[in-house]
């Protein structure tokens, strides 16, 4: 019998024992996991089942949603995934629009500006899986160009929001500003200057020989499973189905930019990485045609709401969007009051947790921190 | 994999490698310079085109004049962190008779900005300043004549010059130091 002392002296738990394995606790606080943990079952130096456990850092962010108006939500939803916070804003924002009855009344620019912000994040987060990915490889020099590249995006973030990670731009009716001077021009050298950098980061870790044989045929994930399993986002795309949910069910604007959805067959670590690569190019383009688009476009970016119409009316709105780790979506019940009756965040990284056992079974112990980050699983986001 | 595919493969890691040791160096050294991305504005809000400057969320800066203490931003804050609280403030106050201000604690505050939103009069901005870090937390505590002085001017030992990220293709990106 093994234990596990989650507050040591304190609580102990136990953990279950197989004949002749060794069942191994990682997490919930290691650079590794996450917050969160994961108990793998070794034979030898492979896994034989690993076991994921979430609610680490759950924080009742769906429960606090009650409690505040449509405007004061904005700020604590964005900390799940603090990363991608453009990305967790936006079905929320729609879904809030849906149900305040507003929906019509955004702007076009407004649309265009959350598409933008939007793809920044997805690119800024997708750097730092890079980064997490490289430093679990032992590849530390892409870890401190993807941290740097990501400064570029963020700075132009903050030029037009005014934060750097938190950026709390989207709101109901709109966005909060407007494209500062200068921003066109910085957006469109800074696309210029990530487009030069890709290259590099595709000769870094794809066509470079060691991490070929660190990550090819490595915690592969079949179209079958990942369709059963019900993987969102890269994950899916990477193992071969072509499902995006910009281009499934456009939202905003997003039928009006063009890009394609990128996909791989091998469903391998090798192919998770590629896809990301993939996407932070096509981000870029998006990125590209919409400040083109915004250049020049005159117009309100918000369409105002005061008080009284931040009453939604009894009823219930559902809606979804791409975020970076995948399919994001809320509900928001409403009966009739200034705050909300129910939300429910659903979240790609929830999603995902599912392959965790999938993918890390028959994989070698070495092998687990890369084959664990390969899915970008963020526990906050997951925990909610 | 095949020998000559290997080897090729290995070069090109280490040729992308070598060719960064020519290149500017990104990073910037943060105590004696600054990026400032935004524009030399403050953040506020246009309550009649309905949107906000474009400037960087710090430390607010409270008009005492236009400030009619009507709780407004009071109100949001109290869904979001509960940093503002209104406090008596001795004098004459023509257009706030009852003589509250809002006072803003910066241990609690996200600098998410909605208050300024909230402020239909005008009164309520964001400066730059984002460097507020004290040895005790109850200097954290700004009460309104702290917030309605503009940020002081940092001791020159620790004043940072303000960079600007320049980004070039061929030589990467890196900062210069801002000339205004």
């Amino acid at each position: 019998m093994s234990y596990y002392q989650l507050v040591p002296g304190v609580y102990v738990e136990e953990l279950p024992e197989k004949e002749g394995k060794i069942t191994v606790s990682i997490g919930p606080q290691h650079p590794g996991s996450g917050h969160f943990r994961l108990i793998i079952t070794i034979d030898g130096d492979v896994v034989v089942d690993a076991d994921p456990d979430p609610g680490y850092v759950h924080r009742g962010e769906e429960k606090m949603c009650e409690t505040r108006d449509y405007i004061q939500n904005i700020p604590h939803l964005e900390r799940p995934v603090v990363l991608d916070s453009a990305g967790i804003q936006f079905p929320y924002i729609l879904a809030a629009e849906e149900i305040l009855d507003i929906k019509d009344k955004v702007p076009e620019k407004a649309k265009y500006l959350r598409i933008l912000l939007a793809e920044f994040n997805r690119v800024i987060s997708h750097f730092y899986f890079l980064a997490i990915q490289a430093i679990f490889l032992g590849h530390s020099t892409v870890l401190e160009w993807s941290m740097a590249d990501r400064e570029v995006l963020m700075d132009l973030a903050a030029m037009l929001t005014g934060a750097r990670v938190t950026f709390a731009y989207f709101v109901p009716g709109g966005v909060r500003s407007d494209v500062p001077s200068g921003f066109v021009d910085q957006t469109l050298k800074a696309v210029g200057y990530l487009r030069s950098r890709m290259k590099e980061y595709w000769r870094m870790l794809v066509d470079n020989p060691f991490m070929k044989m660190r990550m090819e045929g490595v915690g592969v994930l079949k179209a079958k499973d990942a369709i059963e399993l019900g993987a969102v986002g890269p994950n899916l795309r990477a193992s071969g189905v072509e499902y995006d949910i910009r281009k499934v069910d456009p939202y905003s604007l997003y039928d009006t930019v063009e890009f394609h959805v990128p996909t791989y067959k091998e469903g391998d670590t090798m192919s998770r990485i590629k896809i990301r690569l993939d996407e932070i190019n096509e981000s870029l383009g998006i990125i590209e045609q919409v400040v083109r688009k915004l250049d020049g476009m005159r117009g309100p970016v918000r369409h105002l709401v005061k008080g009284a119409a931040l009453r939604a009316k009894p009823g219930e709105a559902y809606a979804r969007t791409e975020a970076a780790r995948g399919m994001m979506s809320f509900y928001i019940i409403s009966d009739g009051g200034r705050t909300p009756y129910r939300v429910k965040v659903d979240t790609p990284s929830f999603r995902n947790m599912k392959l965790i056992p999938v993918l890390l079974k028959d994989v070698r112990v070495a092998d687990v921190p890369i084959v664990f980050w390969s899915i970008d699983y963020w526990p906050v986001e997951a925990d909610r | 994999m095949k020998a000559s595919e290997f080897l090729s493969g290995f070069l090109k890691v280490v040729e992308s490698g070598l060719r960064h040791l020519v290149r500017k160096r990104m990073t910037l050294r943060y105590p004696e310079f600054l990026v400032v991305p935004a524009p030399d504005e403050l953040f506020g809000f246009k309550p009649g085109e309905a949107r906000d400057t474009n400037g960087l969320r710090g430390r607010h800066l409270l008009d005492l004049d236009r400030c009619t203490g009507c709780r407004l931003c009071e109100i949001t804050c109290n869904g979001i962190s509960g940093a503002i609280t209104m406090v008596k403030v001795e004098g004459q106050f023509p257009r706030n008779k009852r003589g509250i201000f809002p006072s803003i604690d910066y241990g609690r505050c996200v600098f998410c900005g909605l208050c300024v939103d909230a402020c239909i009069f005008d009164a309520l901005f964001m400066t730059d300043r984002e460097e507020l870090a004290e040895y005790d937390r109850a200097a954290l505590l700004y009460g309104p004549e702290e917030i309605s002085k503009p940020p002081k001017e940092l001791p020159v030992k620790i004043r940072a010059k303000r960079a600007e990220l320049i980004l070039d293709e061929r030589r990467g990106a890196h900062h210069v130091q801002r000339k205004n």
